[in-house]
C-alpha cells in the first residue's frame, strides 16, 4: 500500500478572503460616495493609492474573479459581444465585465462587478495590457495614463530601461494623476505606503523559511492566497498583522511537527512556473496531493519584494522605479535568460525535485521560450521539468489528460533519477 | 514586365536559396530584421545586407520542442527554421521584443540553439505621449548603431545614413507609384504579384529593388487593362507580420472581387511614410517610426480608431467592403479586432474576417466565407 497523502490546511490563510472582499467593496464604496477610482495594470496602482485613491488591479482582480467562480461567466459574456476566445482570458474577463455594466446584465456573482474607473493607469508589461486600456478608452472615453514597462532582456539594457520607466513616472502618471484628483502627487502617503509594505514583505520573508526546510510547512497554493497584501493590498495596515499571525502559525506546527503533507512529509518539492492558476487551484491540489508533490515555490509569487530591505522609505519613488527595474527588480525575471538565473536560485534554496512549467494558452507572459529554459536548467542542475498547458482562468483551456499525463512522466524522471 | 515578375517570383518563391546566394554574391553579411519595425537603413548604412525574416512554407516540426503551438505562424515558423539550421546564412538577426509577447519568445532559444555573430534586441516603444518616449527610443535606436559598429569595426556616419535612408525612401516612392497604377488601373497585376513585390523589397538589397521597380513600372504604364469596373472592390486589412497564402488572394479574386489597394504588412504598410533626408539621421529614422498612420495595433495609439483608418482607405478607393485577414494567434491583431469589428457594424460597411494559420488550412472554410461575403457586397 502506497503512502496516503493529505493536505495540512491552515488556519491564518482563512482570513484572507475577507480582506480580499473588503478591498473590491472598497472600491465600489468609493465610487457611490463619488470619489474618482482608477483601474490599473501592471504594479501601477501603487500611484492611484499614493493620492488616496481606490484602485483595481488587473491581474489581482483576476484572481479574486477566479477564486470566487466569476470568471467563466463574464468571459462567456465577453465571447458574446464579440471578443474572441483566444485573446488573454484577463482581456476577455474585463472586457465581459465592462459588458455587464454597461447592458446591467445581471451575473450570479455580483460582487464580481467593479465601477467603471476615471483613470486608468495602464502599465504595460505586457502587450495585451495596451490593448486592453485603448480598447476602454475607444468604447468608453475613459481616460489612460499610459506606462511602458520593457522586460530586461539584456543586462546592459537595465540602467536606460530604469530611466525611461522613472521619466515617464515623472512626465505622464503623476501629473494625469493630479489633474484627475485636482492636487498634488503625495509623496509622503506613499512613503507611508512603503514602510507598510516593507514590515508586511519582512514577516513575508520569514513565512517563505518554512518552504526551506524539510518537510515545508506550508504549499505555494497556501502563500498564493495570501499574496494579496504585498500586491494590490500593498500599504493596508492589515497585511502586516495578517503576515504575523501566518508566522506565528507556522512556527507552531514546526514545534509540534506538523508538515504541511500529513503524513510525514512531501516526496516531490516542485518548483512552479508562471500564472498561479486562480480558478483551478483545487483542481491542481487534487493533482499533486495523491502524490505527495508539493508546490513551494515559483517565479511570479517571488517577484514580490523579496528583497524588503532594498525598499527606501526616504525616497518612495526611487524606490518604486527600483523595485521594478533595479539589480533585483521584478522586471528581470521575466525575460527568460535572467529567468534561467533566477529559477536556478531557487532551485538551490529550496532544495527543487522538479519543475512544472505552467503555459498559459491565453497569456504569453511568462511562457516565453519556457522549454529552453527547462532544458537549460536540466542541464545545468540536473532538475527535470514539464511543461503543462493551460490557463489561468479559463476552463476551456484545460486538458486533464494532457496534464495528468506531464505530470505522471515528471514524478517517474524524478523517481528515476533519484534511484540512479 | 513579365521579366520582372519572373524575376520577382524566383525570389519569393525560394527565399532561402536567393538569399544564402546573395550573400555568395555579394560577399556581404546577411542581418535578418525581424518584422515589423526593425530600421533597415540602420543595418544598411553599416555596409550590411538587411533582410526582413519571413514565415517558411513548411510545416513546423523541430520548432515544437521550442515553441508552443499557439504562437503566431512566423513566430513558429521562424524558430522552427533556425532550428533546423535552415537560416545558417544569417550572420545577425535583430528582434524588436516589444511588438508583440511573442517576439520575446526568440532572444534565449536563438542563444542557445543557433546564436549568430550578431545579434540584438531592440525595445522601441509603444507611441505614448511625453519627451521619455522619444528620448528612449533615439537612444534605443542610437544603440543599434552602436552595436553594428562594434560588430563591423566600421564607424557609420551621418552621411552613410542619409545615403541608406534616400535609398530606402527612393524603394517607397516607387512601391506608392506601383500601388498608384494599381488604383488607377485595378486588376494590371494580380493580388499575388502585388505581394510578392513588396515581399521581395524585404529580402533583395534596395537598390537591386529599385531598378527592378523603375523597369516594372515603365511597364506597367505602358500596358492597358481591360476595365474591371463592373467588379467589386475591397480592401484586406491586417495580416500582420506575415505572407498570406496566395491561394487566399486568388480565391478573392476568382470570386470576382478586385484588389485596388490594402493595408496590409507585406502591402502598403511596409513602405508607407518616408524618412526626412534633411537634419539628424537617426532622428528621421525616430520619426518615422512614431508615424501613428498607417495604424498598426502593436504601437499603442489609442486616439485614432483603426476602422475609421480602413474606411477613409475604403473609400478613397471606391470600394465596397473590407476584408480582415487576422493572423492566428496575433494577440495585437486579435484584441482590437472586436472595436475593428464595431465600428464596421456602426458605420454599415461590409466585413468580413478570414482566420490565417501557418500549416494548410482548409480552404474550403475560407471560401464559402468569401463567397457569401461576395453575395452581400453584389454585383458579382
Ligand atoms: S497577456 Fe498575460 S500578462 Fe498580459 S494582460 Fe493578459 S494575463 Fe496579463
Ligand atoms: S503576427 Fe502578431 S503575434 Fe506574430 S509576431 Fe507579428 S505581431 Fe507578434
Amino acid at each position: 500500500m502506497g503512502v496516503e497523502y493529505k493536505i495540512n490546511r491552515l488556519a491564518a490563510t482563512n482570513d484572507m478572503r475577507p480582506m480580499v472582499d473588503r478591498h473590491w467593496a472598497e472600491l465600489r464604496a468609493a465610487k457611490e460616495r463619488g470619489e474618482k477610482v482608477a483601474w490599473a495594470s501592471g504594479p501601477s496602482f501603487v500611484f492611484p493609492y499614493a493620492m488616496g485613491m481606490k484602485c483595481h488591479f488587473m491581474a489581482g482582480y483576476a484572481a479574486y474573479c477566479g477564486g470566487i467562480g466569476a470568471a467563466d461567466e463574464l468571459m462567456k459574456l465577453a465571447e458574446a459581444s464579440g471578443e474572441l476566445p483566444e485573446t488573454c482570458s484577463y482581456h476577455r474577463l474585463h472586457m465581459g465585465m465592462v459588458e455587464a455594466v454597461k447592458k446591467e446584465i445581471p451575473i450570479k456573482k455580483p460582487e464580481a462587478i467593479l465601477p467603471l474607473p476615471d483613470l486608468l493607469v495602464a502599465g504595460r508589461y505586457c502587450t495585451e495590457q495596451s490593448h486592453y486600456s485603448e480598447s476602454f478608452y475607444r468604447r468608453m472615453g475613459i481616460r489612460v495614463s499610459p506606462l511602458e514597462l520593457p522586460f530586461i532582456f539584456e543586462k546592459e539594457d537595465r540602467p536606460r530601461l530604469r530611466e525611461f520607466v522613472y521619466r515617464q513616472i515623472k512626465e505622464n502618471v503623476i501629473p494625469n494623476l493630479e489633474e484627475v484628483c485636482g492636487k498634488p502627487f503625495d509623496y509622503d502617503r506613499l512613503s507611508e505606503i512603503i514602510s507598510v509594505l516593507k514590515k508586511a514583505a519582512t514577516i513575508r520573508n520569514e513565512c517563505w523559511e518554512f518552504f526551506k526546510t524539510k518537510p515545508v510547512y506550508w504549499t505555494l497554493w497556501d502563500y498564493a492566497v495570501s499574496m494579496a497584501p504585498v500586491i494590490y493590498m500593498m500599504g493596508d495596515p492589515e497585511s502586516v498583522p495578517f503576515y504575523e499571525k501566518l508566522l506565528k502559525e507556522l512556527r507552531e506546527r514546526k514545534e509540534k511537527g506538523i508538515p504541511a503533507m500529513a503524513p510525514d512529509g512531501e516526496k516531490y518539492r516542485i518548483y512552479w512556473d508562471g500564472w498561479i492558476p486562480w480558478a483551478f487551484l483545487g483542481k491542481f491540489m487534487r493533482k499533486f496531493t495523491p502524490n505527495g508533490a508539493v508546490c513551494l515555490c515559483g517565479r511570479y509569487p517571488w517577484e514580490m519584494f523579496p528583497h524588503p530591505e532594498l525598499l527606501d522609505t526616504e525616497h518612495p519613488l526611487e524606490t518604486v522605479a527600483d523595485w521594478m527595474y533595479g539589480e533585483k527588480g521584478l522586471a528581470k525575471n521575466m525575460a527568460p535568460k535572467e529567468s534561467v538565473e533566477f529559477i536556478g536560485g531557487l532551485i538551490e534554496e529550496y532544495s527543487i525535485d522538479g519543475l512544472v512549467m505552467f503555459s498559459s494558452k491565453s497569456c504569453r507572459m511568462w511562457n516565453l521560450s519556457q522549454m529552453d529554459v527547462v532544458d537549460a536548467l536540466d542541464k545545468r542542475y540536473g532538475i527535470p521539468g514539464v511543461v503543462i498547458e493551460a490557463d489561468m482562468i479559463d476552463p476551456a483551456m484545460i486538458s486533464d489528460s494532457q496534464i495528468d499525463i506531464r505530470l505522471q512522466a515528471l514524478f517517474e524522471t524524478i523517481d528515476g533519477r533519484r534511484r540512479r | 514586365m513579365q521579366k520582372v515578375l519572373s524575376k520577382i517570383a524566383e525570389v519569393t518563391s525560394d527565399p532561402y536559396a536567393y538569399v544564402a546566394g546573395l550573400k555568395d554574391r555579394t560577399g556581404k553579411r546577411i542581418i535578418g530584421c525581424f518584422p515589423m519595425y526593425v530600421p533597415e537603413e540602420i543595418v544598411h548604412a553599416a555596409d550590411l545586407i538587411p533582410v526582413v525574416i519571413w514565415r517558411g512554407n513548411e510545416s513546423v516540426t523541430w520548432g515544437h520542442a521550442h515553441v508552443p503551438a499557439y504562437d503566431c505562424g512566423i513566430v513558429r515558423s521562424f524558430v522552427d527554421d533556425a532550428v533546423r539550421g535552415k537560416l545558417g546564412f544569417m550572420d545577425g538577426m535583430v528582434f524588436h521584443v516589444r511588438q508583440c509577447l511573442q517576439v520575446g519568445e526568440f532572444p534565449l532559444i536563438i542563444e542557445r540553439n543557433v546564436k549568430p555573430a550578431y545579434m540584438k534586441i531592440l525595445y522601441l516603444p509603444p507611441i505614448y505621449p511625453g519627451d521619455g518616449v522619444r528620448s528612449f527610443l533615439l537612444d534605443d535606436l542610437q544603440s543599434f548603431k552602436t552595436s553594428l559598429e562594434d560588430f563591423t569595426g566600421k564607424k557609420i556616419s551621418d552621411d552613410d545614413l542619409k545615403r541608406s535612408i534616400d535609398i530606402y525612401n527612393e524603394n517607397r516612392s516607387l512601391l506608392e507609384r506601383v500601388y498608384e497604377i494599381r488604383r488607377e488601373r485595378p486588376g494590371i497585376l494580380k493580388a499575388r504579384e502585388v505581394m510578392q513585390i513588396v515581399w521581395s523589397s524585404m529580402l533583395m538589397p534596395k537598390e537591386d529593388h529599385n531598378e527592378l521597380l523603375e523597369e516594372l513600372i515603365k511597364g506597367m504604364e505602358k500596358k492597358t487593362v481591360e476595365s474591371k469596373g463592373d467588379r467589386v472592390k475591397v480592401i484586406p486589412v491586417g495580416c500582420l507580420c506575415q505572407t498570406l497564402q496566395f491561394d487566399i488572394l486568388d480565391m478573392i479574386e476568382d470570386m470576382g472581387m478586385v484588389i485596388p489597394d490594402d493595408d496590409l504588412y507585406i502591402g502598403s504598410r511596409y513602405f508607407a511614410n518616408k524618412a526626412n533626408i534633411n537634419g539628424n539621421p537617426i532622428e528621421a529614422l525616430a520619426d518615422r517610426y512614431l508615424t501613428k498612420i498607417p495604424l498598426c495595433p502593436t504601437k499603442g495609439v489609442w486616439d485614432i480608431h483603426w476602422g475609421d483608418e480602413a474606411i477613409k482607405q475604403m473609400k478613397a478607393n471606391n470600394a465596397k467592403g473590407i476584408i480582415s485577414i487576422r493572423v492566428k494567434y496575433c494577440p495585437p491583431h486579435t484584441c482590437y479586432y472586436p472595436d475593428f469589428k464595431s465600428k464596421m457594424m456602426e458605420e454599415s460597411v461590409p466585413e468580413v474576417m478570414i482566420e490565417m494559420e501557418h500549416e494548410i488550412m482548409s480552404l474550403e472554410g475560407v471560401k464559402t466565407r468569401l463567397q457569401s461575403f461576395a453575395e452581400t457586397l453584389g454585383g458579382v
